[in-house]
């Protein structure tokens, strides 16, 4: 029993991203606080975790309670602009299949949001939709 | 002057009656103790008089399954099914975990309700009357 290392958390959620991408067809992926120059009509994801709401499950103090530590992944699906949506879509499919309802490590997947199109892309010079999901897991102290 | 919130609360419990132990996943628990009153009042009186009766309790506790069968969680959550039921089953109430403020009695459990709902922690919900003399240490 201990407080939840958050990048353990962290490491499952991308992890599990990266081996995916790394697939044929590899597609680069990129996390947070990291620096990336896209490759113009390249397909590239971006992948931002964040902790959010920790909420009290369980009665008692500093330990033999627990806690529940929620959060959301957001995952922006990048690909060349002009040619349509399908190359996007399917990326976001390998996203979306890749955590949808998934238990992994401890860690419960929500059934995704997306891939929802973006209306004015970040980067500009892209197609972009975003896959978004909420997670949980558990804090037993 | 000091407060308490919920998560200080805690639950102890012991089916055979003798020392209790905690249930871990307890998320919350209330109790009720009733005094029935019994009407005094004389002919002829203007005012009703009451006096004090039998004095009772019961009461809800709320566990998150966890699927333990390692401590007496498992006990707790199983009891109602609990053949020949003497009620000397062992309630401790904790308003403040780290105190010796409880209530405690023999019970029994009457009902227990176990649920699932998508997208939510599952839980049991227990109900519970006492049996004989109850204890506010409060």
């Amino acid at each position: 029993m201990a407080a939840v290392d958050l990048n353990t958390v962290r490491s499952t959620i991308e992890g599990r991203l990266a081996t995916e991408l790394a697939l044929s067809p590899a597609i680069p992926v990129i996390f947070h606080n990291q620096p990336y120059t896209p490759t113009p009509s390249n397909s590239w994801v971006q992948c931002l975790v964040s902790f959010g709401n920790n909420n009290y499950l369980t009665m008692g103090g500093t330990s033999g309670s627990s806690n529940s530590v929620i959060g959301v992944v957001v995952i922006n699906v990048f690909t060349a602009k002009g040619v349509g949506p399908g190359a996007n879509l399917t990326i976001g499919k390998r996203v979306r299949d890749l955590y949808n309802r998934i238990l992994v490590s401890g860690v419960h997947f929500d059934p995704p949001t997306g891939p929802e199109v973006v209306a004015n892309p970040s980067p500009e010079g892209f197609f972009q939709t975003q896959v978004r999901l909420t997670f949980e897991t558990f804090e037993d102290l | 002057m000091a407060f308490y919130r919920g998560q200080q609360g805690s639950v102890k419990f012991d089916d055979a009656g003798s020392s209790a132990a905690t249930i871990t996943s307890t998320r919350s628990w209330s109790m009720t103790v009733e005094k029935e009153s019994l009407d005094t009042t004389a002919l002829g009186a203007t005012y009703r008089a009451n006096v004090g009766g039998l004095i009772s309790g019961s009461g809800t506790c709320e566990v998150l399954y966890t699927a333990s069968s390692a401590d007496e969680t498992n006990a707790f959550i199983e009891m109602v099914n609990t053949a020949n039921d003497e009620g000397a089953a062992l309630f401790e109430l904790y308003m403040d975990t780290t105190g010796t403020k409880k209530i405690s009695f023999d019970g029994v459990i009457t009902s227990a309700e176990y649920s699932a709902t998508v997208g939510e922690i599952e839980v049991i919900t227990l109900n519970f009357v006492t049996n004989g003399a109850i204890t506010l240490d409060i």
